[in-house]
């Protein structure tokens, strides 16, 4: 008997030491839709979606698929059943081929039993072009961007014939050219009859794409909708269970003088930004703008001394700074809270404490250079009680922290620095919206004791609604300066795609 | 309810120390086996001296895998520092003595043994930091280098005939406490307040848990790891002074496996291989886990060739746990 649901959660209840993870939690969803799971970091969605693959076992409840009981041992056997996740990070092996990863683990064999690499190659191809995805099988995959890479991830899915694609957080690497493309991608998936969840904090996504959304707070779950039914204030309220209609605050601050200047900045790599120039003054929120690729990342990296530079000149608060490293940079009033959490963010295996204390030790020595670990303590607490970190306690491990605590965390670790200047490469991504906020009234705050910060950000909205002036680059290149009269999404985007 | 509870809370702990709850049933078990024998002070005495030259061993590399690293040259580095301190240490009259005829006062042969390993731990910290040679590589090449240079400078000859006072370093006591134990207090408390209590130390666990981010947070990456590597090619020269002194000679079989040894203690003492995690008290007691598992053997008469195969077992073991411990997070 066909079920009218792809997916039923009843009843999910997951408790871990201290913490209901998940309360009775019921989620279903029918075929052929697009079905938003939302909710702010730690409301519940990650762990339903890990008791979903296995990675949890849930305490209470059951999983249905078609109707059927189903419980899968890891993400292996839900993929195997038909149900596969296209995650926030990518999960391929960079050296190998589009197909080779594509088919990895079950590779077409020859009678020979040999690996039938021609059958491979076609197969892949005709997936690709079913798809309407222009990349050659045989490209090695780490060669490709994020978003092509991602896009690959879809086509492994829908390569195993999968009923339900959960995909969390798809478009945080991804321009909106590529969004639009990945839309494409998932009405195909729909038109098949395949259940798509979609996890994203992205609002205008939800209404562009969702059929029912599904909100969960504090692990429970709040309701479903149809997006019809829906406002975005509506939908915010349901999230945060506050009015929430305030999305920006309102940068109060005066400027001064200038306190950062950039000239004629090129990277070492020749393929990277080149002949960079800018000035930053005090109490200002400089926005960077354009797709991904444009090397902003880059040029954050090698203001702040991680990333090479063959010629140019930093000059902090008047005084030329060469050969910068981080460890000067900090010294000189930086601080820079990168893009890549995991990768370059937080030392997964330490507690709160000294992932926040960690940049600022020096400060915090006794007379004979021992750490005086009752003093960091305090004040790396104090730092996060001002940003509201929700943590059990401050011996925590961060690894057990939700993606929007953990980035408190690391602005904490910064704020602890004392910087003049913080760069702040994506600081709300992946993060719900009520952290959000709390992290643009932090951002205001800063500036009105007249710090300076540095934003790139690849949400337009974002981009427009805090910074004073917004620089764009593209291919490397700065293609254009706007001011808060100038900055539209159109403007940005026309700066954004000039050498393309 | 209380009873599900206590259950709970003991099996929390448990997996919280489980180095020391292994320790601690080791000891029970050989106690009942040898209907206490083996717990008489003699014995523990006997146990923590002959465990005392690998606890320095121990707490260099043990700081190095906290960095993420690791260190293969241990065994071949104390044989060269031994070497080097029983050189300076041999009596004068002794015919064959390397430096035959000439007496050196008592601390040119500490000195030089722990200047000997301090320079082959700067020397592998350079190759890591600075060359970016993976670690293994680095150690196995410097492992050789030591054999050989070990060779050179004995000729392959035995160095034995040393002074009374050279020997006294070791086999000496304060009261009824071997010296040797005292040293092993001293080294475990100042790598415990390097490791605790300054900012080199917190910058050894940061490295290790993410380097990119250590990084980032302006910590000197190179020249912490060339300091790791220096600090614990230190230890091991004065592990080798130690053990020359013990033992009155030494020779090109001197702590050979050394390495195996102490790598196997530490891990065993719950310092991960994945970086960034582990104690002192956890390397300590590691190191006297391993040494109970041997003395309890010999105590109790099992053939040495099977107390190879289960120290091998044993090793693979506590990896396993320490995989299971901390992979399932990330």
């Amino acid at each position: 008997m066909e079920s009218t649901f792809a997916l039923e959660m009843e009843s999910i209840t997951k408790v871990f030491p201290g913490v209901r993870a998940l309360d009775g939690v019921t989620f279903r969803v029918k075929p052929g839709t697009v079905h938003a799971l939302m909710g702010e970091n730690g409301a519940g969605k990650s762990t339903l979606m890990k008791c979903l693959f296995g990675i949890y076992k849930e305490d209470e409840g059951t999983i249905k698929l078609n109707g059927e009981i189903h419980h899968f041992k890891d993400s292996h056997d839900a993929l195997q059943n038909g149900v596969s996740m296209i995650h926030q990070e990518l999960s391929n092996v960079p050296e190998r081929s589009v197909a080779q990863n594509i088919y990895l683990g079950r590779e077409p064999l020859k009678k020979t039993g040999l690996i039938d690499h021609k059958r491979m190659n076609e197969d892949t191809k005709e997936l690709l072009k079913r798809l309407e995805i222009d990349i050659k099988p045989d490209c090695r995959i780490g060669s490709l961007s994020i978003s092509m890479q991602q896009t690959c991830e879809i086509a492994k899915a829908v390569s195993y014939n999968s009923r339900v694609v959960v995909m969390d957080e798809p478009t945080s690497s991804l321009t909106d050219n590529e969004v639009a493309h990945l839309f494409k991608i998932i009405r195909q998936l729909k038109a098949h009859n395949v259940a798509v969840v979609y996890i994203s904090h992205k609002m205008e996504e939800i209404f562009a794409i969702a059929d029912e959304v599904s909100v969960m707070r504090d692990g429970k779950m709040i309701g479903t909708y149809p997006v019809s039914d829906l406002s975005n204030d509506r939908l915010i309220n349901l999230m945060v269970g506050r009015d929430a209609n305030l999305r920006f605050p309102t940068v109060k601050s005066s400027i001064g003088e200038e306190i950062l200047r950039v000239e004629n900045l090129t990277a070492l790599n020749s393929r990277s930004f080149k002949d960079i120039s800018f000035s930053l003054k005090r109490g200002e929120i400089l926005g960077i703008g354009g797709l991904v690729g444009a090397q902003r990342t880059e040029l954050m990296e090698a203001i702040f001394g991680v990333r090479a530079i063959r010629e140019g000149k930093i000059f902090i608060k008047g005084e030329e700074v060469s050969n910068i490293t981080p460890r000067k940079a900090i010294e000189h009033g930086l601080g820079m809270i990168t893009e890549d959490r995991r990768g370059s963010g937080i030392f997964p295996l330490l507690d709160i404490s000294t992932n926040t204390s960690i940049a600022s030790l020096k400060e915090y020595l006794s007379k004979i250079g021992l750490l005086q670990h009752k003093q960091l303590k305090e004040e790396a607490a104090k730092y996060n009680e001002a940003l509201r970190t929700k943590t059990p306690t401050m011996e925590t491990l961060i690894q057990n922290l939700s993606g929007g605590n953990q980035q408190k965390v690391i602005i904490s670790r910064w704020l602890m620095t004392l910087p003049d200047i913080l760069i702040m490469d994506e600081p709300t991504r992946g993060i719900d919206v009520g952290a959000k906020y709390e992290i643009y009234q932090i951002m205001c705050q800063l500036v009105e004791q007249g710090k300076a910060i540095i934003m790139v950000s690849s949400e337009m909205p974002e981009l427009i609604g805090m910074s004073n002036r917004v620089m764009v680059l593209c291919n490397g290149r700065c293609t254009g300066m706007l001011d808060k009269q100038q900055c539209s999404q159109e403007a940005i985007m026309r700066l954004a795609t000039q050498f393309m | 309810m209380e009873m599900k509870k206590l259950l709970n809370d003991s099996k929390k702990l448990a997996s919280q120390y489980t180095t020391w709850v292994t320790f601690v049933g080791l000891l029970l078990l050989l106690s009942v086996l040898t209907k206490g024998n083996a717990l008489r002070w003699n014995s523990i005495r006997n146990l923590l001296i002959a465990e005392s030259v690998r606890s320095f061993a121990a707490l260099g590399v043990g700081m190095i895998i906290i960095t993420k690293g690791i260190d293969l040259s241990i065994g071949y580095v104390v044989c060269l520092t031994a070497s080097v301190a029983a050189s300076f240490a041999q009596n004068p009259d002794y015919a064959s003595a390397i430096y035959a005829g000439q007496s050196f006062p008592l601390i040119v042969p500490v000195v030089a043994a722990v200047a000997a390993g301090g320079l082959f731990g700067l020397f592998n910290g350079y190759l890591i930091a600075y060359g970016k040679l993976p670690p293994f590589i680095a150690t196995l090449g410097s492992m050789s280098i030591a054999k050989g240079l070990q060779l050179i400078y004995t000729k392959a000859a035995v160095v034995g005939s040393l002074n009374q006072n050279f020997k006294n370093i070791s086999q000496g006591s304060v009261g009824p406490i071997p010296n040797l134990i005292i040293y092993v207090i001293i080294a475990a408390f100042i790598v415990w307040v390097v490791l605790r209590h300054t900012r080199q130390g917190t910058n050894f666990y940061a490295i290790g848990g993410n380097a990119q981010a250590a990084r980032v947070s302006g910590i000197n990456v190179e020249r912490e790891l060339m300091m790791v590597y220096t600090y614990a090619g230190i230890l091991y020269g004065i592990a080798g002074t130690l053990l020359a002194s013990r033992l009155g000679l030494a020779n090109s079989l001197t702590a050979n496996g050394m390495e195996l040894d102490a790598i196997a203690a530490v891990t065993v003492g719950g310092v991960s291989q994945s970086g960034g995690v582990g104690s002192v008290s956890g390397m300590m007691v590691g190191v006297f886990t391993m040494g109970l598992i041997n003395y309890g053997m010999s105590f109790l008469g099992v053939d040495s060739y099977y107390q190879q195969l289960v120290k091998g077992f044993i090793i693979i073991v506590a990896v396993y746990f320490d995989m299971k411990k901390y992979a399932r997070r990330s």
